[in-house]
């Protein structure tokens, strides 16, 4: 309730150029004409302070919600111009459930105000990014738009004006790099914590939750075309699942391996590159993280194997040993005993017959 | 009551019989000798009968001791011992399935899954070094020599083969341990001996990632997972149908918890041993 709520100076531009883009029918050019079209139509929120208040109006016409009115949003606004400040307004107040306005959503824009980041801004955190810090307010584009802040592409950017050290980390994994290569099946910061819904690791929401990493990872590192097309083998995520640190995480026990703890998350790299923890020569010290014995031995054999698979090697044939040995035994006794009751059977029948 | 209509039936039956044959009917005198003749054949037959009853409840009756109450306990050991490690076991190498799930997060958690499965082990390995200390013992080694594999198995094992297909009408005679016995033991100390190796690679895995190349930690994996489930579909069949389902022992074979066995039994299924029982009897009976 401090100055900042006090009208800055109006000031009223005289030269109504004609590079602006809108006619007299457009509906909005009642905001524009005189006062939010000029680019430097501000107000002051403190004493020498001043805020912009212009609307770059090309690039709204270009936005997703060209279709609406200024005061669609800014419904408040009855005349114009409008005596008091308007109310801020939110975004969410037609990105919800169930809005009549024809907003799409999926439930996750609202889940928003759960997340680390909504609830560090309803704290009052002002570094915390609302909708706009990620959308921008005025100029908002679908995802799939390239000049879209949440554009593939341009994620790591957006998110990375905030966390700049992660994100420098970020670029030069296989995920950033391989980005930066405009493969955009390569993962970007919301494929793995996820846009709106972005919670702490140690909440079982969470996609980063150590029980839901390898179903993040699996997105793409289950998904054979994806993998095939970029030459990266497939199984690791069914394998993981199949050895016992997957199992342990399975049922509860958080203190077992997932993907990150062995590959790292924001600087993954490949097991060819020596600055990786699963570099042979490294894979000790990861390892002895958990297990503190560990030794080079550890790097010595196939990694991520599934023992029904040829590729497991010497795995492969014991599994493939004791898969035989088990059905023709198993056959062979049921086989016996079938015979031995027929046998009983036969003699029983013929001795109460004489 | 019964036994006198019977009786009188058959007096009847007889006189009418013996009335065509004459073509007249019998006098006093000779109905009297019929009825005389029907008794004395029904009292012989009653007799031969409970001859019969008494010696097939003595033969019952009279047991063997086969096995000693070591053994007996060792089994027990045993037997406790794989039944934890089969329920512990299984829900984990069926991770996947709908009842192992249910297993790990309604009755126990996996915590408590390893340290009973770490029990079972500890008992399975303690009756190892049990059994390998019995064997030095006089009982073992004795009872080591009778377990050994002989070319008698191998022919027992065909002709008893022919008997069930009918092509011979008798079955071979075992010793103390018939090859289907053999084979079982035989198969249990091999079991015994991947398991215990490779388990021990497995619970110990600070070690074996220290001192040896994981690719045999992973063989040792696959050789518990693979001899885990060889065994356990030996036990419910093999072992199910010769101590539970198999007609002569129906619904349970005691012998292994009691030592003991019946002299019917021993006499069908061990006829050497009970020979051999008979003929030292005899020879310690004799001076
Ligand atoms: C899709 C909805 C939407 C439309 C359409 C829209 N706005 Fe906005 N506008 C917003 C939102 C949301 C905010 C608040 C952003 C924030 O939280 O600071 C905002 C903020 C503003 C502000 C800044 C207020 C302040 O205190 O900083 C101005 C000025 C503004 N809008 C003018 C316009 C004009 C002029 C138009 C028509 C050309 C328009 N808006 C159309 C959603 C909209
Ligand atoms: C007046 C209600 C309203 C408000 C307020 C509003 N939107 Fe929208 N929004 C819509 C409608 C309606 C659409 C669908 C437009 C279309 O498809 O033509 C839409 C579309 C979008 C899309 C494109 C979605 C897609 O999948 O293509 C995004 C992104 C978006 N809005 C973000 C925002 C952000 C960020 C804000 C706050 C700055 C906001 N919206 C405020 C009504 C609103
Ligand atoms: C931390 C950055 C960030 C914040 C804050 C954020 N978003 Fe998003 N939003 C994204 C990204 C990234 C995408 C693109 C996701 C994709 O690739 O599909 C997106 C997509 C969307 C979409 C279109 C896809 C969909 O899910 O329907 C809408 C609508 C949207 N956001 C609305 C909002 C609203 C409303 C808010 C505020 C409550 C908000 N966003 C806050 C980053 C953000
Ligand atoms: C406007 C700046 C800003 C932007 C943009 C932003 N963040 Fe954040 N983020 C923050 C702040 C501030 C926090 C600290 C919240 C707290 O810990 O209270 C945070 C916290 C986080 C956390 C939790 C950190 C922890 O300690 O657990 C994650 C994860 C995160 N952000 C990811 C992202 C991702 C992914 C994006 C892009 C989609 C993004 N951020 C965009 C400012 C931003
Ligand atoms: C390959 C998946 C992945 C990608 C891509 C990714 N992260 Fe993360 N991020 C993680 C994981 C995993 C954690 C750690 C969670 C934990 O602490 O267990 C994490 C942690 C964080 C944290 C918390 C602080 C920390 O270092 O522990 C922030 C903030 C964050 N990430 C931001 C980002 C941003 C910004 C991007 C994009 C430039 C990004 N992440 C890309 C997986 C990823
Ligand atoms: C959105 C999809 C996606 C997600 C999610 C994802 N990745 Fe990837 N990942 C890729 C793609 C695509 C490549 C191949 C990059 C290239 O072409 O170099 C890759 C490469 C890798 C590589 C290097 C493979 C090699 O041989 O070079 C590793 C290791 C890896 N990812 C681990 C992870 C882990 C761990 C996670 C989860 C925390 C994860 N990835 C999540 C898409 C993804
Ligand atoms: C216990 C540690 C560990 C865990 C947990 C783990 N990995 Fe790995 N991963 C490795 C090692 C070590 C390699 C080295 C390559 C090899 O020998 O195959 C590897 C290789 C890979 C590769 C091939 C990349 C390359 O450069 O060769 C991918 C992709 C991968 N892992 C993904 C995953 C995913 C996805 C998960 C989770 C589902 C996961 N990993 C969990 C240790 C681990
Ligand atoms: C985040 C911690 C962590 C990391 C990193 C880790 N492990 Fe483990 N690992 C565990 C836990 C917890 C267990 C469960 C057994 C226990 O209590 O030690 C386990 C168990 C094992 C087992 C025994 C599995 C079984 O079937 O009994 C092996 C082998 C193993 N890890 C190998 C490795 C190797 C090799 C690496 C490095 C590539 C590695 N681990 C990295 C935590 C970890």
């Amino acid at each position: 309730m401090r100055q900042l709520l006090a009208l800055g100076m109006v000031l009223i531009s005289l030269g109504l150029g004609s590079e602006l883009s809108y006619g007299q029918r457009d509906p909005n050019a009642r905001c524009l004409l005189e006062c939010h079209g000029t680019s430097d139509f501000k107000r002051e929120v403190a004493p020498g302070q001043f805020k912009s208040l212009y609307v770059d109006y090309e690039q709204f016409k270009t936005s997703v919600h060209k279709d609406k009115l200024c005061i669609d949003c800014h419904t408040d606004v009855t005349a114009i111009p409008h005596q008091r400040r308007p109310e801020q307004i939110h975004c969410l107040q037609c990105h919800y459930q169930g809005n009549v306005v024809g907003a799409p959503v999926s439930e996750r824009p609202e889940k928003y105000k759960e997340s680390v980041h909504g609830k560090a801004f309803a704290r009052g955190d002002p570094n915390a990014p609302d909708c706009k810090h990620c959308h921008t307010v005025h100029s908002v584009r679908a995802p799939t738009d390239p000049l879209s802040p949440v554009y593939r592409a341009n994620i790591p950017k957006t998110c990375g004006s905030c966390h700049i050290e992660i994100y420098t980390e970020y670029l030069e994994s296989v995920h950033g790099q391989a980005l930066r290569n405009n493969i955009l099946e390569s993962a970007v910061c919301s494929d793995c914590h996820r846009e709106h819904d972005l919670f702490p690791p140690d909440d079982p929401r969470s996609s980063l939750h150590p029980q839901n990493v390898a179903n993040t990872c699996a997105r793409c590192h289950a998904d054979v075309k994806i993998m095939e097309r970029r030459g990266v083998p497939v199984k690791q995520v069914e394998a993981f699942k199949k050895s016992f640190h997957g199992i342990a995480i399975e049922f509860e026990v958080l203190k077992s391996a997932n993907c990150v703890s062995c590959h790292g998350y924001h600087k993954i790299l490949s097991s060819r590159d020596p600055r990786s923890p699963i570099y042979p020569l490294n894979l000790a010290n990861t390892c002895g993280q958990c297990h503190p014995n560990a030794s080079e031995n550890v790097a010595r054999g196939r990694f991520h194997i599934i023992p029904s698979d040829p590729g497991a090697g010497i795995v492969f044939w014991v599994y493939e040993f004791y898969r035989w040995l088990t059905i023709v035994m198993t056959a062979g006794f049921i086989f016996y005993i079938v015979l031995d009751l027929y046998g009983r059977w036969r003699h029983a029948r013929r001795g109460s017959h004489g | 009551m019964a036994d006198s209509a019977n009786e009188e039936r058959l007096v009847h039956e007889l006189q009418r019989e013996l009335e065509r044959e004459l073509d007249r009917s019998l006098d006093d005198a000779e109905l009297q000798r019929v009825k005389e003749l029907v008794r004395a054949q029904l009292e012989a037959e009653l007799r031969a009968k409970q001859r019969r009853i008494a010696r097939e409840k003595e033969q019952a009756e009279e047991y063997f001791v086969r096995f000693s109450l070591n053994v007996c306990l060792q089994h027990l050991v045993l037997a406790i011992g794989v039944i934890l490690l089969t329920i512990t076991g299984l829900p984990i190498k069926f991770h996947d399935s709908a009842w192992a799930e249910f297993i790990f997060r309604h009755i126990w958690s996996l915590e408590v899954n390893r340290i009973i499965h770490r029990v079972g082990a500890s008992l399975l390995m303690f009756v190892t070094v049990w059994h390998i200390g019995w064997l030095m013992t006089r009982e073992g080694r004795r009872e080591l020599r009778e377990l050994l594999p002989r070319v008698k198995d191998l022919w027992d094992f065909i002709a008893n083969v022919k008997f069930m297909l009918g092509l011979s009408s008798e079955r071979p005679k075992f010793g103390r341990y018939s090859y289907s016995e053999k084979f079982e033991y035989w198969a249990l100390v091999w079991g015994t001996a991947v398991m215990v190796l490779s388990g021990l690679m497995l619970w110990f895995h600070r070690i074996t990632l220290a001192y040896l190349p994981k690719y045999i930690f992973d063989v040792a994996l696959q050789a518990h997972s693979g001899e885990a489930l060889l065994a356990i579909l030996a036990l419910i069949t093999w072992h199910m149908y010769h101590a539970h389902l198999n007609p002569e022992v129906f619904p349970m074979n005691m012998t292994i918890f009691t030592g003991k066995i019946s002299k019917k039994r021993m006499i069908e299924e061990h006829p050497l041993e009970y020979e051999q029982i008979m003929r030292e009897r005899a020879g310690a009976e004799r001076p």
